[in-house]
């Protein structure tokens, strides 16, 4: 679980694969850090100048950092609501930004029976609120061929334009929340690290759409 | 037999990590033992109570007469329990300092998600009957010292979630809201705190002081810095209260502020506090002040054991087993076991069947007849023998 010696000091990262990788490392230049792009290969985690970079799944961003094997990350407020993690979130970075919506096929009425999503939690409880019995079916792929092959009648899902939407003849019916990317800290590290933490943390705020 | 899984987040205690669960238990004891907190036993069973800070999390079972009794799920509705009992006076508000103790299984009806267990062991303090900034600076200077026994760098953390209170009480945050408010501050969430705070359409001064509070953690600055920013009467008090807690150390320079602990505020009265130690992400143990909540004055801190275990496993290397010795001479085996040496019994009858009983044990000795003999002539065993033998012959004779 301890890093290697040579790395000790050194602030490890947490951040998401994919799309979102590009823009969070472009933040984290913006807010100061010196990190160097991915070398060859795939590693995993390497070290990135200023900081430990580890390449993760989105989801697994806030189990990384609340546990403390990494002292910051970057991921998406929709899976912060979702796994209801005890960290602190300082920095809304702005990008990333999209609905968590519930979605149905277009010109749909009734009562909704079944809901397939890959927020199961924050289903259920938006089910709740709104005073519907709907069953909430967890998927991992593509939640809207849930609604288009009558696996469920809605489903909630995060949506950036709804061009994907249109084009399967869904629609969103009732918006969630919202959600973009955060910069989230490790609750420790936040107090331990902070001559590192909180420079870092007031130069992310004033990138241009943080806040 | 049936091998049946165990209950989910319920686990065995092999023997290594057991007896070093009971070492630090000891540690543990003794620290607060020489402090003057008298070691209670609490019952496991308790009436189920919806009041109970924790009964959402609480198993519950049927008791023969159908009532429902609930697992302990947190020492601290016991322990109060007991001062009802025991004190009735010091229950009633007289001003009287009781110091327990306490260690034990607590059972959390949850889902096991994220490294938490249902079935943990927690250690814990309480100073019950006095209400004042030398109690908390007690309670605070201990954690400290429980994080350092176990051989660990303590670095502790302290708030007031009065503070925030107050805040909500100047600013007039609507009742509905503070929950969410409080959430967010908790998280240092500005993003969510100003979404929040928008529609309330509250004074320019008072939306500034709110959305200030998640960032006022650090050192004793962060409260010229909280004067700064929220100029109310309400609030000082509370920033008082935390100064004179303060002041009752020789050097507070070691302790870390925060005043955006916002957790559990229908709980919390005074101070709480929280204990980490480098390279390790998670919180030690934690506790705090709750006058009125369950007695007119009482505070206090709980740790877990399996948590506090983990980051004491990460320093320490690998310990040394202490040697073992397998013996056929039960004579010798009393002399050595006097000395200190772990002994274990052949269940053989001659050298020979015990020599395989040792090899099939990993037990590195055996002593028959009064002789060590090592059990691998050629290894670094062989080196130990001697000081083993010097021990056998420099003893007394055991009497019994």
């Amino acid at each position: 679980m301890s890093a290697p010696a040579a790395d000790a000091g050194k602030l490890v990262l947490a951040l998401p694969k994919g799309r979102v990788m590009q823009a969070s490392l472009q933040a984290l230049r913006g807010g100061g850090l010196h990190l160097t792009a991915h070398g060859p290969g795939r590693a995993l985690r390497h070290d990135a100048g200023d900081a430990i970079v580890i390449e993760m799944r989105n989801g697994d961003v806030p189990t990384y950092v609340e546990l403390g094997v990494a002292d910051a990350g970057i991921v998406g407020k929709d899976v912060l609501m979702e796994q209801n993690s005890q960290l602190a979130e300082p920095v809304d970075l702005g990008f990333a930004a999209c609905r968590l919506s519930l979605i149905r096929p277009i010109g749909a009425a009734g009562t909704i029976e079944r809901v397939a999503t890959k927020y199961p939690r924050l289903t259920a409880a938006y089910l709740g609120r709104v005073g519907s019995g709907a069953e909430v079916v967890t998927l991992t792929g593509n939640v809207e061929l849930a609604c288009i092959t009558g696996l469920s009648d809605a489903v909630v899902d995060v949506v950036q334009t709804g061009d994907t939407l249109r084009d399967n003849g869904l629609e969103e019916v009732d918006v969630i929340a919202h959600s973009s990317a955060r910069f989230v800290v490790n609750r420790a590290s936040l107090k331990l690290r902070s001559p590192v933490l909180r420079p870092l943390i007031e130069a992310l705020r004033r990138l241009p759409g943080a806040r | 037999m049936s091998q049946a899984a165990l209950p989910d987040g319920t686990r065995f205690v092999l023997p290594d990590n057991a007896s070093r669960r009971a070492e630090l238990r000891g540690a543990l004891r003794e620290l607060y033992q020489r402090w003057g907190y008298d070691l209670v036993e609490l019952p496991s069973l308790e009436r189920y109570d919806p009041a109970h800070p924790r009964a959402s999390q609480s198993f519950k079972l049927a008791d023969r007469d159908s009532s429902v009794l609930s697992l302990r799920a947190d020492f601290t509705p016991a322990l109060a329990h007991l001062v009802r009992a025991a004190h009735p006076a010091v229950a009633g508000g007289a001003r009287r300092p009781l110091r327990y103790q306490y260690a034990g299984t607590v059972w959390h009806a949850i889902n096991p998600e994220l490294a938490r267990t249902r079935e943990f062991t927690q250690v814990g303090i309480e100073l019950i009957g006095v209400s004042n900034a030398r109690a908390d600076a007690e309670l605070i200077h201990l954690a400290r010292e429980s994080v350092r026994t176990v051989g660990l760098d303590p670095r502790v953390e302290v708030g007031n979630p009065g503070f925030v209170r107050a805040a909500f009480e100047a600013a007039e945050v609507p009742l509905a809201l503070r929950d969410a408010v409080a959430d967010a501050i908790d998280r240092k969430d500005r993003s969510d705190l100003s979404r929040l705070l928008e529609p309330l359409e509250l004074s320019r001064e008072s939306t500034d002081g709110l959305l200030s509070i998640p960032d006022l953690y650090g050192g004793a600055e962060v409260l010229e810095r909280a004067r700064a920013d929220l100029p109310w009467p309400r609030t000082a008090r509370e920033l008082e209260r935390l100064e004179g807690v303060l002041a009752e150390f020789e050097d507070a320079s070691e302790l870390m502020l925060d005043l955006s602990m916002a957790r559990r505020l229908s709980y919390y009265t005074g101070v709480t506090f929280r204990a980490y130690t480098p390279d390790f992400g998670q919180p030690l143990l934690g506790g705090g002040r709750y006058d009125g909540a369950l007695l007119p004055a009482a505070a206090g801190f709980s740790l877990g054991l399996e948590r506090l275990l983990r980051a004491v496993a990460r320093r320490r290397s690998a310990t040394e087993p202490d040697p073992l010795v397998l013996a056929l001479d039960d004579g010798a085996a009393r002399r050595l076991r006097k000395a200190g040496v772990r002994v274990l019994r052949s269940l053989e009858r001659d050298a020979e069947a015990a020599r395989l009983e040792a090899r099939e044990l990993g037990v590195p000795f055996l002593l028959v007849g009064g002789r060590i003999e090592p059990l691998d002539p050629h290894g670094g065993d062989a080196r130990n023998v001697q000081p083993l033998q010097a021990l056998l012959d420099g003893a007394p004779e055991a009497s019994a």
